[in-house]
């Protein structure tokens, strides 16, 4: 009983003092507290976390936002817009869902801000940005470089052109085709020179429009000539046979090789380099056309001293033939009833001039003149054709 | 009585509040259409810097507005966004205006050299024609003559360029004509000085050949 009472001094739960106690009362109240303190600590910590991040929230990634946009105006001013278009505009809408993501998370309560997506968006732009820099500069390297090789093979072709026709005697006739292509040039160089490589490009290509057109008129000239041939053949033949008959000199003129051959005995014993009318490329048909007569002549006066170039040998230009062919152009309204048919053209000095630049005449230079005049005089044969492929 | 009056305050403070959150479709959209339109008018190419500008005040007015849009309904003001898309749209408008001027003033740049060739040409036209012709000059006029036909398709092809708003390429092909047409004026002086000082020293019996 003494011990019950020791050691339990609860409440009788039976009634009575000899009844069973129960745990004394202060114990669940201590419990109870405690659980209270728990649940304080555990609300208390997140509202200290949450206060914390409204103090300290979490800040945009502005850095990266900048970056982005630095890389951007980078790729805009390498010529993105230009020549990476699709990379450029794709950046610009990284950049730009970014910066809405951004904008997005700003308007969230701060605790609940998260701008990892945005970071990540933004960081992709600035890639994109970049490779839309390299792209961009690697085309523009590859641009210039193919630019640059085709101007070198254009520049080439040109100075292969200008050789051609420094030996051509259609020269006159379609020199403008290529001095288009050469102003194509020009403005191919401007055009390189403000970076415009494409348009430079386009430039040249024009320009081979006008050495087709140059080659198409070359080719047609050389086309026309296929019927005389024949005739100028037979006169560079009557020359020889008539030359190897007598056993005397003669004159040859081929037009197309700048070529003048003295004949003896129906053999060349020596060739000069000839000058010749500045539009050489027909048949002569009137006074001032710049073309050197084709046809059978003669020399009727020797000059060695008194011409205007140097030596002179004139020849019977025009004969018969020639008299006849202007009658006939007349006529047919080719050329106009108030032209003449020209004189006066001879065999000169004064030339080496390395071009044709002589009204019909035949030009070579003083030193060849000197030579030519040992062998030749009046009454000499000169035939004169546009081209052979007969030759003594 | 009072619990009334109370009541409409609250309801017109709420009006007013959700007045003020209504977002700015209306500018955005125009602002919107206000830089398609510069786009449009190739400001990216002609007016760069005030293109970007109003892009940028354009993507910041649309991050303002996103960033209301985020807010609990209540504590939405467009407000400033409202007034970031007024000024992108009168920025892309100024930036588009620019892009128009700039055109222009290139536009107007290449007639006013388009001119100058013109003259040019005939400047070489007119020395050509009275070039004095003789035998050691003839060739040469010709061949002048040659360059400045060549020069007349060259300009066809620069006007159509220029019909074609491609003026950079334009303007390049008028300098290449302009300075071409400068040496064959000059050529052509050449050739009358070549002509003029055969003339002040005749060579004995001097006959013109080859006509």
């Amino acid at each position: 009983m003494i011990g019950n009472r020791l050691f339990s001094r609860g409440t009788a739960v039976n009634g009575g003092p000899f009844g069973k106690y129960r745990v004394p009362s202060h114990r669940p109240n201590l419990r109870r507290r405690s659980k209270i303190l728990i649940v304080v600590a555990l609300l208390l910590i997140p509202a200290a976390y949450i206060t914390y991040l409204f103090l300290n929230p979490v800040l945009p990634p502005m850095g990266a936002l900048d970056n982005a946009k630095w890389a951007l105006e980078g790729a805009a001013k390498a010529g993105a817009l230009r020549y990476s278009e699709k990379t450029y505009r794709a950046a610009e809408e990284q950049m730009q869902a970014g910066w809405m993501e951004i904008a997005h998370q700003n308007g969230r309560l701060a605790p609940f801000r998260d701008y990892r997506v945005a970071d990540s968006m933004l960081g992709e732009a600035y890639q994109t940005a970049m490779r839309a820099a390299r792209e961009t500069g690697q085309t523009v390297t590859n641009l210039e470089s193919t630019t640059l090789a085709e101007r070198a093979d254009y520049r080439d072709e040109l100075a292969n052109w200008e050789d051609a026709l420094n030996g051509s005697l259609a020269k006159l006739d379609v020199a403008r085709y290529y001095k288009s292509a050469e102003l194509s040039l020009a403005t191919c160089d401007r055009l390189i020179e403000a970076r415009e490589y494409q348009e430079a490009r386009e430039s040249m290509a024009l320009g081979r429009i006008w050495l087709q057109k140059l080659a198409t008129s070359l080719n047609s000239y050389d086309n026309d000539g296929q019927g005389e041939i024949r005739t100028w053949r037979r006169w560079v033949q009557e020359t020889l046979d008539d030359s190897r008959a007598g056993g005397g000199y003669a004159v040859i003129v081929n037009k197309s090789a700048h070529k003048l051959y003295i004949v003896k005995a129906g053999k060349a014993i020596k060739s000069f380099d000839a000058e010749l009318g500045y539009n050489s490329a027909h048949q002569k048909t009137f006074a001032g056309d710049g073309a050197t007569p084709e046809g059978k002549y003669q020399v009727s006066v020797a000059r060695p001293r008194g011409s205007r170039y140097y030596k002179a040998l004139l020849i019977n230009y025009p004969n018969d033939a020639d008299k006849h062919r202007f009658q006939d152009n007349k006529t047919k309204g080719v050329i106009s009833a108030r032209s003449h048919i020209g004189s006066l053209i001879e065999i000169h000095g004064e030339g080496g001039r390395g071009k044709d630049w002589t009204e019909g005449c035949v030009a070579l230079t003083n030193h060849d003149m000197d030579q030519l005049m040992q062998y030749v005089g009046a009454g000499t044969p000169v035939t004169i054709v546009r081209k052979s492929d007969q030759w003594p | 009585m009072m619990k009334r009056v109370s009541l409409a305050v609250l309801a017109l403070m709420l009006l007013a509040l959700i007045g003020c959150s209504k977002a700015p479709e209306a500018e955005m959209q125009a602002a919107k259409s206000a830089i398609d339109a510069a786009k449009a008018a190739e400001a990216e190419q002609y007016a760069p810097a005030s293109y970007k500008v109003a892009n940028d005040t354009l993507t910041a007015a649309n991050a303002a507005k996103t960033e209301q849009d985020s807010k609990f309904a209540l504590f939405r003001s467009y407000g400033k966004s409202k007034d970031m898309f007024v000024r992108a749209q009168a920025l892309a408008n100024k930036a588009a205006a620019e892009a128009e001027q700039e055109k222009e003033r290139v536009k107007q740049e290449v007639m006013a050299m388009m001119a100058q060739v013109q003259a040019a040409v005939d400047t070489a036209n007119a020395a050509l024609t009275k070039a004095p012709k003789g035998k050691d000059t003839k060739a040469e006029l010709a061949m002048i003559k040659n360059d400045l036909d060549a020069l007349t398709p060259q300009m066809a092809a620069a006007k159509t360029d220029f019909d074609n708003g491609k003026y950079l390429v334009a303007k390049a092909s008028y300098e290449s004509i302009m300075a071409k047409a400068k040496s064959i004026t000059d050529e052509i002086a050449a050739a009358a000085a070549k002509k003029a000082g055969a003339k002040a020293a005749p060579a004995p019996k001097a006959a013109k050949k080859g006509k």
